[in-house]
């Protein structure tokens, strides 16, 4: 409690730099290098400070348009995942806060059984079936499944978000008249939108940076971001850096710059949500 | 805010339903309501997750490739499975990594909800920093580690050579499946560090002033009295962490491709190299089964508790 004195104070001090270093070096330097011209890059001894040029992005639009076309791609299926997962998690959730039928908890618990299921395993039956819904490499299924995968969640955040909201609120509508389409809309919906909120950062940073369904379901058409950032490490005359780390960058600044600005909704998601203790 | 949604039904004045005025509905016809709203959800769930899950199991029991009538073989999947080494391979991997991970990730991550826990100055801005590999793919993840792991050139692998580490992650087997430890520590210690930051702070002041008064020490007062106050939240952490650990792919994918000869193959590759590169339907089938029961085996005190808590209140 009175551990003031100062030997304690720079021994955290110590470790919370550490901490720091450990968690930002890998990005500061990969965010950095990619305005460092290609020959700088590996130059030892390491360079603090450089002039910031824009080659490596340059290049990046000679040899890897794909990558943009992946990122609109990614946008697509980011933005359309958010809007399913969210419409079909606020109801599945509405239902689970206010209901009492056996019905309803038992599929309340089927959702959690389900999410519980290793990705990789439902690729293998539904592959075929994709294939013959000539649904391959397109962003719809990307959308589904990244939907399906985050709705079980979704559905039991919202559950607790709407569980805190008095149901009076909710009957007061009722006798002035209002039908449950109208209560749900006006008095539910604002209610809940913290929650809302904090879904959303969730379904953004899954749908964003998802790697194995993209990888197998898609091809060019609909191929996101992060698939084709894991071509551009594999090719066979040797990893371009340069154009990689431009990469890596314009993809992860949006999302890492979301999650900073509404990182108290991922702990009130995370202490609502499913993982509640 | 409350006064505020009041206040907007007040003054929207919603329109009456002619037919039965002034009154709630029958509490019968709000089924229908309810099912329509859990509609979008259930399908999505059955028919991407649950039933090709049950197919699987099905699956399991056929011989089948692409363009091929699937026919009946009973076991003879499994018995190939359990012949394959390079099955026994992948479980061992996958075994051997995912405690790694999720035992990394918990004492990592306890030590710096411990050590973040009384800092009050810029505590907003660090914790934004531990957050920030969270969002992050993994693709882009796997280019910064091998970037600075890059054998002889990279920050990271000359650090490590200076104090007489070499990490030969792209030629020796352990040393790729450790990399991918690493990074997955450094990606999802996140998760864990907040479920556990946020069950700290909520133990309360009192029982630490007591257990100080009663002549404890700072270490007594934390294996004796927060550690079990907080082992709920542990639990949480640690089967959360097993459950996505198991499904393990992009880190060991993107540094080694599961070689070299396949063996940092993990679960969840072995299934991808038997899928979608030999054809091999049957045998990844079999194999998805087991992932499946695997998952589900260690879901269960999770799921048992939920389907407790539901049970109660609801």
């Amino acid at each position: 409690m009175h551990d003031l004195r100062l030997s304690t104070r720079l021994v955290r001090a110590a470790g919370i730099l550490a901490v720091l270093t450990w968690s930002l070096a890998p990005i500061l330097l990969v965010v950095t290098s990619a305005f460092k011209e290609p020959r700088q890059i590996f130059e030892v001894p390491f360079q603090a400070f450089f002039i910031p040029t824009a080659e490596n992005f340059e290049t990046l639009v000679r040899l890897n348009p794909e990558f943009f076309s992946g990122l609109r791609n990614s946008v697509i299926v980011t933005v359309f995942t958010v809007l399913l997962t969210l419409c079909a998690s606020f109801g599945a959730g509405y239902v689970y806060a206010r209901t009492k039928e056996t019905a309803y908890k038992v599929s309340a618990v089927f959702m959690l059984v389900v999410r519980m299921l290793p990705p990789i395993v439902v690729t293998v039956p539904l592959f075929p079936v994709i294939n013959w819904l000539e649904l391959n490499d397109s962003h719809l299924i990307l959308i589904l499944l990244y939907a399906a995968f985050y709705v079980s969640l979704g559905a039991w955040m919202m559950r607790s978000f709407v569980a805190q909201i008095p149901i009076e609120l909710e009957e007061a509508a009722a006798i002035d008249g209002a039908t449950l389409w109208q209560i749900l809309r006006l008095v539910v919906l604002p209610l809940a939108a913290q929650g809302l909120v904090a879904l959303t950062l969730f379904v953004v940073v899954f749908a964003w940076n998802e790697y194995v369904f993209a990888m197998i379901f898609t091809m060019n058409n609909a191929r996101t971001a992060p698939v084709v950032i894991g071509e551009m490490l594999s090719t066979a005359e040797g990893v371009q850096w340069g154009a990689v780390f431009a990469a890596a960058t314009i993809q992860l600044v949006p999302v890492v710059l979301i999650v900073l600005a509404l990182q108290r909704f991922l702990i009130a998601g995370l202490t609502a949500g499913a993982v509640k203790s | 805010m409350i006064a505020q949604i009041a206040r907007r039904i007040d003054i929207r004045p919603l329109r009456r339903d002619a037919s039965m005025p002034d009154r709630q509905r029958p509490p019968q016809t709000r089924h229908g309501f309810y099912v329509l709203l859990l509609l979008p959800a259930l399908l999505l769930l059955v028919g991407l997750l649950a039933t090709p899950a049950v197919y699987i199991v099905w699956l399991s029991f056929q011989k089948s490739t692409l363009g091929q009538e699937p026919a009946f073989v009973g076991l003879a999947n499994y018995a190939a499975l359990i012949a394959d080494s390079g099955f026994w391979r992948a479980v061992w991997n996958t075994f051997a990594v995912v405690n790694v991970i999720v035992y990394g990730e918990l004492a990592f991550g306890l030590a710096v909800a411990v050590l973040l826990r009384r800092v009050e100055m810029g505590r907003k801005l660090i914790i934004a920093a531990i957050i920030a590999p969270y969002a992050i793919t993994e693709s882009s993840g796997i280019v910064m580690w091998r970037f600075m792991m890059e054998p002889e050139v990279g920050i990271a692998s000359r650090l490590l050579d200076g104090v007489g580490i070499v990490l030969p992650w792209d030629s020796e087997p352990w040393a790729g499946l450790a990399l991918a430890c690493l990074i997955a520590i450094w990606q999802h210690m996140p998760f864990t560090f907040l479920i556990l930051y946020a069950a700290l702070l909520s133990v309360p002041k009192e029982t630490q002033e007591a257990a100080a008064i009663d002549g404890a020490t700072a270490w007594q007062r934390f294996w004796r009295v927060e550690v079990p106050i907080i082992m709920p939240a542990i639990l949480v952490a640690i089967l959360f962490r097993y459950i996505f650990a198991i499904r393990l792919f992009g880190e060991v994918w993107l540094l080694t491709r599961g070689g070299p000869a396949r063996l940092t193959e993990v679960l969840a590759i072995y299934l991808y190299r038997e899928t979608f590169q030999y054809r091999n339907f049957g045998l990844a089938s079999a194999a998805g089964v087991c992932m499946l029961l695997l998952s589900l085996l260690i879901a269960l005190p999770y799921l048992y508790r939920m389907a407790k808590e539901v049970r109660r209140d609801a």
